[in-house]
Formats: C-alpha cells, structure tokens, sequence
C-alpha cells in the first residue's frame, strides 16, 4: 500500500506557495516598481499637469522639453525642446533669451538624442514658471492644441498668458526705441563736426526711421498673433500711439515666447542698425572729396 | 431583480478565490507604487551629515542632502550654490553669496538629478560649516 500523498508532500506544497506568490505578489511588486520608477506621482501621465525638464549641460547650457530617460542606454531623448540664447543688454531686460529648437540653419527634427555623459542635472520646470509660461504661449501662437490623450499632456497658454506676453513684447520694443532715441539725444548734446542745423536735419530723419522700425515690429508682432495685414498696421498705428513717449524702465523683465523674442530682438537689431548709421552722419565731418585724403588728418577723427 | 442579484452573488462565491487574489495583487501594486515614488531608489547611508557639498566636471558646487541611488542618477534635494554678485565699482572684489535654488527662469522643484559620470566628489559637511549653518536656518 502507497502512503505517499501528492497533497501532502511539503515539496509540492511549497512549490504550489512559490507560484502563486510568484503570480499574485512578486509579479504586481515588480510592476509597481518599474510604472513608478518611471513616473512622477505629481504628474501622472493622462492625468496630470505637463511635465517639462530641464536638462542642464556641462558646458553651461540650458534646454527644455519632454524627457525621455526610459532607455538603458546612456542617451536621453528630448523632445519639443528649447534653450536659452544669449540676450545681453535687450530690451526684454532678462540676460537670456528662450529659442525653440529647429529654427536653426539645419532645421533640425523634434527630438534631440543627448549623451547622459555631458549632462550637468536634470530638474523639473516649475508648472508656473516663465519658462513654462513662455514656452505655453508660443504653442498657442503656433495654434498647437493641448492634448487630449497623451502621456505627457502639452498645455497651452490661457488668453490671459498671451495678453501679458503681448503687452511685455510691446514694452520691450518701445524700451528699445526709448534707448535709441536716448543714445541720439546724448549724440547731439555732444560737440558735433556738422552744424547744428544739419544736425537737427539728421536726428529727424533718424527718429522717423526709428518710428518706423517701431511701427513695422508692431506690425510684426500683430502678425505672430495671427492678426492679418491690414488690422496688424491699423494695430501698429495705435499702439504705437499709446507707446509714444513711455520707457518702461522700472518694469520686471519678462521672458517672451520665441516667435514674440525673434520680433523683439530683430527690432533691436534694427534700432542699432539706424543708430549707428545716423551716428556716423552725426559724427563724421565733411569731406570735400569723397576719396580719402592721401595727407593725414589734422585731428583724431571721431 | 431577484434573479439577476442571485446570479451576481452565485457569481462572486464562485470566483471568491481568483476575486481575493486579484484584490491582493492590486494592493500589491498601489504598495509597490507608492514605496517606490517615497524611497525614489535611494541607497541609506548611516550617520552621514544632514547636508553635504557636491564637487561636480563642470567646477560648479551644489550643496544640500546628497542621496546616492540606484541607477545612473544621484539625487540632490535643497539645492544651494554660490553666487557672486559684482557690485557698482569694479575695482572691489565681488561678494559671494549662499542662493537656494528655485528662484532660477524654470522655477525647479526641489529635487535635482545628477547623472553619476558628471560628479567629481561628495563631502559632508560639518555642523561648524557656516554654509550648512545658513541652510539649516533657512529651512526653519
């Protein structure tokens, strides 16, 4: 008679443990580590608010975007990425400037694949940030959607966001124009080698064409807002009505959206452009012969 | 109305085990889950400082409580750093001064990630250290 019982045999029983706690509770754990590995409770994906990273280099740069660091490999993927650009001594008041990645010479495609060894850190953008802020307004102003069913929902900036962001680039390009118009107020207090009438003739000229570099960056800026051609000059004309004669210069500087920057700094560049020109009327003395003269100048030119 | 309760009872005893085994593998889940996002893959270090200095490639110092964790990313929480500030005249030497970091353009949350290969070394730093004297206070 066999007394051996399947039912009873402590190996069997053990392994029968094994696996149902294989199945039910090893299985589930490991789980729950690896979906929380790679999310952050605060910004659950479908769910919860956008998450953007800054990936910070080693060099000193500076990008956001979506973060992708699920891969084993040592490269992380960044996508709908922008940085910081130079931006000393603009109008906006801030050192830097935000830039969307793949507007450069190369028009590179979303997604950039960063080697972990020349990262610096990795910290999440403050939601409110004006970084987020500004980054949220140039997606509305490119009239991308927020999504509906995404991992990593995109937000878009509120009519309250774009009304700020507008009036910060209005007052940025009328502190460029205040400046401007400053420099060539200084210019003539100077001992000039034209006379004071021809300098007077000049200076009009320059202010005009500062006026209209003005006008036309408001136009632009209109423009990035969707507005069309007619009501961005009507716009222009306008605002540049209420600009007149404000400088801005206790303001908070406020960092603008990229497309609001590019019309703020190309105005800027625009104002240099003028001011150098109409300095060098202003500065430079008439020349009997518009070939250089072979014998050296009695004084040190200006 | 009757009938249809009788079959949804008659259906749970009948699947009473594999109901108990699910309900036991999702509290699994939410506990792993949740344990996960608290201990965020940290190693524990016994009877280190509360705050330390972290020497990194690039010559920049962060200081605040250094977490060594699992993977290719250390953790720093409560960053600080030095900043000089130049004042109007030139010729003095600038100051320095202790910033806690989250007042930057992005605004950063207060957990930092520094992938391993870019740190050069850690220190703790003493309860003498006037930097770690500044951020304790500054957390009160």
């Amino acid at each position: 008679m066999n007394l051996y019982d399947p039912e009873r045999d402590r190996v069997r029983i053990a392994g029968r443990w094994l696996r149902w706690g294989l199945k039910w509770v090893a299985v589930p754990a490991a789980l729950g580590i690896f979906v929380s590995g790679n999310l952050d409770a605060h910004a659950l994906p479908l769910l919860g608010p956008e998450r953007e990273t800054a990936v910070l280099f080693q060099d000193g740069q500076a990008y956001f975007g979506h973060l992708d660091d699920s891969g084993e490999g040592g490269t992380l993927l960044l996508r709908d990425a922008y940085y910081f650009a130079d931006a000393k001594g603009a109008p906006t008041g801030l050192s830097v400037g935000l830039v969307k990645r793949g507007t450069e010479a190369h028009e590179p495609a979303d997604g950039m694949r960063v080697n972990r060894d020349k990262v610096l850190a990795l910290e999440q953008v403050g939601p409110s940030s004006p970084v987020a802020v500004a980054i949220q307004a140039e997606r509305d102003i490119d009239h991308e959607s927020a999504s509906v069913l995404s991992l990593n929902r995109r937000t878009v900036g509120s009519a309250q966001v774009l009304t700020l962001q507008r009036t910060a680039a209005e007052h940025d390009i009328q502190r460029g124009y205040a400046a401007a118009t400053d420099q060539l107020a200084k210019l003539n207090e100077l001992v000039l080698p034209v006379t004071k009438a021809e300098a007077q003739v000049i200076s009009q000229k320059a202010v005009a064409d500062l006026r209209a570099v003005r006008r036309n960056a408001l136009a632009a800026l209109a423009l990035a807002f969707g507005t069309n051609a007619n009501d961005a000059q009507a716009y222009a004309n306008a605002t540049e009505a209420l600009l007149e004669g404000q400088t801005f210069t206790n303001e908070p500087g406020v960092l603008l959206a990229p497309d609001l920057n590019a019309v703020v700094s190309r105005a800027t560049q625009l104002y240099t452009q003028v001011g150098d020109v109409y300095a060098k009327q202003l500065t430079e003395p008439k020349t009997a012969s518009p070939s250089p003269s072979p014998t050296p100048s009695p004084g040190p030119r200006p | 109305m009757m009938g249809r309760y009788r079959r949804v009872v008659g259906w749970i005893r009948a699947h009473r085990i594999l109901l108990r085994d699910s309900a036991l593998a999702i509290a699994v889940f939410l506990a792993a889950f949740f344990f996960t996002q608290w201990w965020d893959f940290t190693i524990p270090s016994l009877g280190r400082a509360p705050y330390q200095a972290v020497f990194l490639a690039n010559g920049q110092t962060y200081f605040g409580r250094y977490y060594d964790r699992i993977g290719a990313y250390a953790k720093i929480e409560d960053v600080y750093y030095l900043q000089q500030v130049s004042g109007n005249d030139a010729s003095q030497a600038p100051d320095t001064r202790l910033v806690r970091r989250g007042g930057e353009l992005h605004a950063p949350t207060h957990r930092m990630l520094i992938p391993k290969t870019a740190i050069q070394f850690v220190e703790d730093l003493t309860d003498a250290s006037p930097i770690a004297q500044f951020m304790t206070q500054d957390h009160r």
